[in-house]
Order: structure tokens, then C-alpha cells, then sequence
């Protein structure tokens, strides 16, 4: 066989792969995206919420037993609302202080501290409980405005370096919780049926993951750009303080605009950890780094284009192993990567910098 | 106005923070130290490693005259260390387990006669380079060992074992789990018990194709990680040594979980065998992803040391059935000294004894061998009697050293059966 027939031959199977991968890609970018688009800031601790969701559903099928169809929107919710705590406690000190943040980074330290000392039991159950309601109180002390103080400017990269805090902080307690080795959901999650088309082969679970995310980036698109709180999120991706002289709450825009990251990233980690069977504290990283790449390629900001870049990747990634080069793939991605930028620093489908919303 | 309000609004916000950080960290103390009592126990205990004392006799000369005095028990200090603490304490527990177990039949059985008995110094080389070095200088200059069994990881040895090789008087050192290839070249004191991936593959090869027939393979293997990376020339070496034709190398690398665009590939070439280096958990990733492709279960895949573990059957479930790989060592394998080494191991830990408890065991049972054989507690002597070991029982098998000082002993083959691994029926 010459090894233009074995790329022939191969090449029905590579694209349902690239297709099936793409979509997994595209699913983590959006969130990753909506956060640039609307708060302007690199959310690097993404890629921890997307493992925290993983191993919430991992929790709600193996501890409380629920079927997977019902885990994952329960992982959705975990994720959205740790992303809203991971918002409340790195980004948002940044921009302005009350005392809500104020109580909320309290009751973080003394529930860390609980977390970390579990040795002598009922004493850190109480820290932790404490802390807990500590965050909540904290939570809502901000939510209500409560002696909020002036806004505040911080350097330009500060929040990016919070985040990668926040993720490094998010990594270690799963590590802690659940330890370094790799888990996976149990044979029977999810039923295993092989279809086979021809040359090619397809999994139920392919399939399914690929509607869900399709679903999910359509409800996504609605949300964004039909639903009223979309569109204050444009709004506030546009001009923040003409957003504010209109009377929408920024404040809570950012909330949302978290939450609905979040649940993606969640939904995102679930899909994956299915997938892969590999459900670790460090399964972020590597999807990180693919996000990033996706979301740059398809225009920063731009959901549209994180869909788009996300299949392109993925696709390119699965021909350059097809064409013999399984040790170049990334090298090969990259270099289209900045090729691309040489042609459209933009993106594929981002607009000029200024109109990016 | 306003501004005095907001200050008035940052000063009290201050003095809040102030007065709970000082309240937390006044009511964690008394509490606080309740939890430290608590840690201690989860620390791993080193069983023996009182500091020595002058009066005691544990002089290498002392231990070699005062053979005749009978009733009083002559003690030849032994040094042990390996890792106790941090990350690689899951390898240093089970090795230094193993090795108190053979230190224990040692002494209770009089292996080494003349009422010597073995006493262990244990240290903790934590798994980096500076605690192993340190562990070793301790050992050999304060303690006086006449040998070392240790460092638990091949880094360490690099950095350690040359301590022992150059010290004023060289002491031997038997490493029981570095597979990295140099270890044994540093110096003529250097042994190991532990079996490189460069012995163990070739045989599994020779195995399989004799069994199986297999013409032609593909190849998997991490190429960024150390071990996969060199398993995998390894596995070519052996490969074209019996001429197993590779039709296709496929990369990938560490954190990797899509291995579809290469198993597609791979299906398409139609192997006989995939043969791959990696690690248990990426290699159960690769079963389940190529079963999905659609690659039948007639083509099994061939793994070295890094299949070796129960994750791979837990995490593949059916995909990893009939999976081979080779290892140095079989819990059970019939042997009647592997058999009475798992038996006496669980009586003593209540668990299973795993590959590094059986080299570690092995490791001290060929070192009081030595002793015994060089009936002299010189380090030299020691390790000329090492040198000589020849098809010593244990549960390793028959063992020897050969002319560099790495073991020598037949590995097995294992094979993927019910979820579990077998011994390979030929």
C-alpha cells in the first residue's frame, strides 16, 4: 500500500475523529471566549473549572449514583457556581473592593485552612463550615453593594496572573480530594455501541457528544444574542461605562457572563472525561492550551469564530497524523497557527480590534 | 464628605480584617497543636533508625575478631535509604517493607552464623538528589555501614552512589530499583537487583513471536517522557532482532487522551500486534480508543514494565484482554521461594507484596549472603563475595550478577486474563 492509498483509505475515519474532537475543542473555547469578549481578561483558570466539572459529574454518578443524563446538568451548576466564586474572589478585587470581598476572602482563607489541616476532624469540619459560611455570606454581602468602594485600576495583566493563581490553587485541592491518579466514570455510564459505516466506525457516545455540543453552542448563540441579558452582555463587551450610564448592572453581567463560562467549561470536562476515560487534576492543561489556540485562531472574543477554530485544530491536527507526522502534529498546528496571524491578525472571523463585541 | 466616608469605610474594613486574622490565629494554636499530635501516625514510621551510640559495637574490625564469643550477638550495620516522604514514598514504603522483612528472617533464622546479626540505619532520601546524598554520607561516615541498599530512584543513584564508590573506604551499594541504563557504570561497587527494560523487553519478544507467530507490528510510545522513550528503542532493537517488521512508529505525548487519529492509522496497516510503550494509564486510553475503532481483539498489544499495573485492566476493562507484557517479577509464580516470600510479606503488612517489595527483599537477602560467604564485615570483602553470586535462590528466581554488576535471572511474561494478569502459557 503506497502511502497516498493508506491516507485515501484512513481518510473517512480521520474526518468523523477530527469532527468528533473539534467539537470537544469548541465546546471548552466558548466559555473561554465569552469571558475575553465581555470582561477583556484571560481566564487561565478555565481549564481547572473544565477538570472541576469533569469531576463533579464524576462525583454525582459514582457517590449519588444519578444517571449521566442527570449529572451533567448538575456538573454544569457545580461549575457555573465555582466560576462565580472564582470571579468574585480573583477578579473583582481587582476592579473594586467592598466588604463583601472583603468577608468572602476571609471565609476562603479560614475554609483553605480547614482544608488543609483534616487531622483533627470536628476542629477543621468547623473552619471549613465557617469559611463556607463565610463565602456565602461574603457572596451576598457583594451582591447587594454593600460599602463597596471606589473602582480601583490594576496593572493590565494583573488579572490574568490572578487567574493562573486561581487555577493553581483549584489543581491542588483536587489533588488533594481526589488524588493524582487517573479515575474514570464507570463501564456501564454510558452504553458502549460501535457503529459501523463502511470504513468507518462511530461510537453512540461520539454521536451524542457531538449533538449535545452542537445543542449547547446554539443555545449558547441564543442566549448571547436574543436573550436580554445577552444582550447587556454585548453591551458591557462594548463599552462598559455606556453600559453602566444605560442603567445595566455591570457588576452582574460579569457574574453571569462567569456562570455561563463556567457551565460550558463543566459541560466541556463531563463530555471529555467520557470520552477519554481520563479524569485527572492536571486534564486541563493540555485542553488549555488547545483552547487558547482556538480561540486566537477564530478571533479572540468572537463565539463564532471559537466554533470554527475549534473544528479547524481539531482537523488539522488529525491530517498531519494521517499524513505520517504524529510527531509534528502540534509544530504543524502552530505553524498554521502564525501563518494565519501573518494574514489576519484578527482571527478567521474576528472584526478589527475596536468592533470586537 | 464623600471621601471622609469612604476612608472611614477602608479603615474599618481594615481594622475587620485585622481583628479576625488575630482571632483565627489565636484560637488555631491551642487546636492547632491537637493536630499535629494527629499527623504524626500518617507520617510513614521509619521502623528502626535510632542514632547509634558510641559504646556499641559496630565496628567492621570489632564485628570481624569477636566471631569466637559466642553468646553475644555480633551486629553489622546495614544502611537503607531510600524515600520515606514526598511523592515517592508509595515506592519507598513496599521497598523499605521489604527489606526489614528479609532483615527480620535474617536474624531469626542466623543466616549469616557465628551469632551475626544484621542492624539496619535507615534514611529518608525524600526521592531528591541533595536528601540521597546526604542520606549517604550520613551513612557511611557517622553510622560506619558496610553496605547500602538504596536510593529508590535511578536520579538519586546518579547523584548518590558515587559517594559510596569514592569515599575513603568504598562501601557497596545495591540498588533494588534503578532501571536507568549507567547506574552499574558509575563504579565497581555499584550492584542493582532490579532488572533493566533492556532485559526484560527483548525476552518478551522472543516470547510472544515464538508463541504467536506475529510478522508484522505497529508502535506506539510517549516521546517526551524518559522511560516510554527509551522502552521504545528498546522494543525496535528487539523487534528487528527477530525480525518483526515495524510498519508504523506513532508518537504522542504525556497528558494525551485522543489517540484515535493514530489508531486509525494503525487499523488501516493491519498489524498483527500493536506493541506499546507507555504508561499503564495512557496504554488502557490506547486499548479502549483502538477496541472503538474498530481494531479486533485478535490484535493484542505488547507493553513493557509500564503495563504493569492494576489501572490498566481497571481503566480498559475487556480491551485490555490479552494484553502481554513482561516484567521481572510475578506475584504468582509458583516458585517455592516467591511463594514463602508473598506469604511471610502479607502475615507481616496484611497486603499484597508488589515488584519493588520483591527486589528490595531480594537486595538484602543477596547482600547477607555476601556477608555470610565473605565471612567478613569488610565493605571490601563484601563486595568481592557480591561479584560471585551465583543462581541464588530467590523470589526473583535464580539469581546471579554478571561481570557489570546487573542482575541476572530469567523475567516472565504476563498476560491479561478475566481482568487480571497471568502467567504467558506458551
Amino acid at each position: 500500500m503506497s502511502a497516498w492509498d493508506l491516507f485515501l483509505a484512513q481518510l473517512p475515519q480521520q474526518i468523523v475523529n477530527g469532527i468528533w474532537l473539534g467539537s470537544v475543542y469548541a465546546l471548552f473555547a466558548l466559555g473561554y471566549t465569552l469571558v475575553f469578549g465581555v470582561l477583556d481578561v484571560l481566564n487561565l483558570a478555565h481549564g481547572s473549572v473544565f477538570m472541576w466539572g469533569a469531576f463533579f459529574g464524576l462525583l454525582c454518578v459514582t457517590t449519588l449514583g444519578l444517571p449521566i443524563w442527570l449529572a451533567l446538568p448538575v456538573a454544569m451548576l457545580g461549575a457555573g457556581l465555582l466560576g462565580v466564586l472564582l470571579e468574585r474572589l480573583t477578579f473583582k478585587p481587582l476592579r473594586q473592593l467592598s466588604l463583601g470581598v472583603a468577608v468572602l476572602w476571609l471565609g476562603f482563607l479560614v475554609a483553605l485552612v480547614g482544608i488543609f489541616r483534616l487531622f483533627a476532624p470536628l476542629f477543621n469540619w468547623g473552619l471549613v463550615v465557617t469559611g463556607l459560611i463565610g463565602i456565602l455570606a461574603g457572596l451576598w454581602l457583594d451582591y447587594r453593594g454593600v460599602r463597596s468602594g471606589p473602582p480601583r485600576q490594576s496593572p493590565h495583566l494583573a488579572p490574568m496572573i490572578s487567574s493562573i493563581g486561581a487555577s493553581t490553587v483549584l489543581v491542588t485541592l483536587s489533588q488533594a480530594a481526589f488524588g493524582a491518579q487517573q479515575s474514570r466514570f464507570p463501564f456501564d455510564t454510558f452504553p458502549n455501541r460501535v457503529f459501523t459505516l463502511g470504513p468507518v466506525a462511530i461510537t453512540l457516545l461520539q454521536i451524542t457528544i457531538f449533538i449535545l455540543s452542537l445543542l449547547l453552542m446554539a443555545g449558547l448563540s441564543y442566549f448571547v444574542f436574543r436573550s436580554k441579558t445577552g444582550k447587556a452582555m454585548r453591551a458591557v463587551a462594548f463599552s462598559e461605562r455606556t453600559a453602566a450610564l444605560l442603567g445595566i448592572n455591570v457588576d452582574r453581567i460579569y457574574l453571569q457572563t462567569f456562570f455561563a463560562s463556567s457551565a460550558l467549561a463543566g459541560a466541556a470536562g463531563v463530555l471529555h472525561g467520557l470520552a477519554f476515560n481520563a479524569i485527572t487534576p492536571f486534564m486541563g492543561a493540555p485542553v488549555e492550551l488547545k483552547g487558547l489556540t482556538v480561540i486566537i485562531l477564530g478571533g479572540l472574543g468572537n463565539i463564532g469564530g471559537a466554533v470554527v477554530g475549534g473544528f479547524v485544530v481539531a482537523i488539522l491536527e488529525v491530517f498531519s497524523v494521517a499524513a505520517g507526522q504524529s510527531n509534528f502534529r502540534d509544530a504543524i498546528v502552530f505553524t498554521l497557527l502564525f501563518l494565519m496571524l501573518l494574514v489576519r491578525p484578527q482571527g478567521l472571523l474576528g472584526r478589527s480590534l475596536e468592533k470586537r463585541a | 464628605m464623600k471621601r471622609s466616608r469612604s476612608h472611614l469605610a477602608r479603615v474599618a474594613l481594615l481594622s475587620l480584617l485585622l481583628v479576625l486574622a488575630l482571632a483565627v490565629g489565636g484560637c488555631s494554636r491551642p487546636l492547632g497543636q491537637s493536630g499535629e499530635g494527629g499527623i504524626e501516625p500518617a507520617a510513614p514510621v521509619a521502623p528502626e533508625a535510632p542514632v547509634p551510640e558510641a559504646e556499641e559495637p559496630t565496628e567492621p574490625d570489632v564485628a570481624l575478631t569477636a566471631a569466637a564469643g559466642a553468646e553475644e550477638r555480633i551486629q553489622i550495620p546495614v544502611g537503607v535509604a531510600h524515600a520515606l516522604s514526598g511523592p515517592i514514598a508509595i515506592y519507598g514504603e513496599p521497598i523499605s517493607q521489604g527489606i526489614e522483612l528479609a532483615v527480620k528472617q535474617i536474624n531469626e533464622q542466623g543466616m549469616l552464623g557465628d551469632g551475626r546479626e544484621i542492624k539496619i540505619y535507615q534514611e529518608d532520601t525524600a526521592g531528591t538528589k541533595d536528601q540521597a546524598i546526604a542520606a549517604f554520607e550520613k551513612l557511611i561516615n557517622q553510622d560506619e555501614v558496610v553496605a547500602i541498599l538504596g536510593p529508590t530512584l535511578s536520579n538519586s543513584a546518579f547523584a548518590a552512589d558515587p559517594v559510596a564508590q569514592e569515599a575513603d573506604v568504598p562501601v557497596p551499594v545495591i540498588g533494588s530499583s534503578n532501571t536507568a541504563t549507567g547506574i552499574t557504570d558509575m563504579g565497581d561497587y555499584i550492584f542493582r537487583t532490579s532488572l533493566p527494560e533492556s532485559d526484560v523487553i527483548p525476552n518478551t519478544i522472543e516470547v510472544v513471536k515464538e508463541a504467536r507467530g506475529i510478522e508484522k507490528v505497529a508502535v506506539m510510545y510517549g516521546n517526551d517522557d524518559q522511560f516510554t522513550q527509551s522502552g521504545y528503542e528498546v522494543f525496535v532493537d528487539a523487534l528487528q532482532a527477530n525480525d518483526i517488521e515495524i510498519l508504523t512508529s506513532e508518537p504522542f505525548a504525556k497528558g494525551d487522551t485522543d489517540f484515535s487519529a493514530q489508531l486509525t492509522k494503525i487499523k488501516n496497516l493491519e498489524p498483527d500486534a500493536i506493541v506499546a510503550s507507555a504508561l499503564a494509564e495512557e496504554a488502557a486510553n490506547i486499548m479502549v480508543q483502538a477496541r472503538q475503532l474498530g481494531i479486533p481483539q485478535e490484535v493484542f498489544f505488547i507493553g513493557g514494565n509500564g503495563f504493569n499495573s492494576p489501572k490498566l485492566a481497571e481503566i480498559a476493562g475487556d480491551a485490555a484482554e490479552g494484553a502481554i507484557s513482561g516484567a521481572a517479577w510475578f506475584i504468582d509464580n509458583p516458585s517455592p521461594e516467591n511463594q514463602a516470600f508473598v506469604e511471610a510479606y502479607r502475615a507481616e503488612y496484611d497486603a499484597d507484596p508488589d515488584q519493588f517489595a520483591a527486589q528490595a527483599y531480594t537486595a538484602a537477602m543477596v547482600l547477607a549472603e555476601a556477608i555470610k560467604n565473605a565471612g567478613s564485615a569488610d565493605p571490601a570483602d563484601i563486595r568481592a563475595a557480591l561479584t560471585e553470586i551465583e543462581n541464588f535462590p530467590t523470589p526473583l528466581g535464580e539469581f546471579s550478577f554478571d561481570e557489570n554488576r546487573d542482575p541476572v535471572h530469567t523475567p516472565v511474561v504476563l498476560i491479561v486474563q478475566d481482568g487480571a494478569f497471568q502467567l504467558f502459557e506458551q
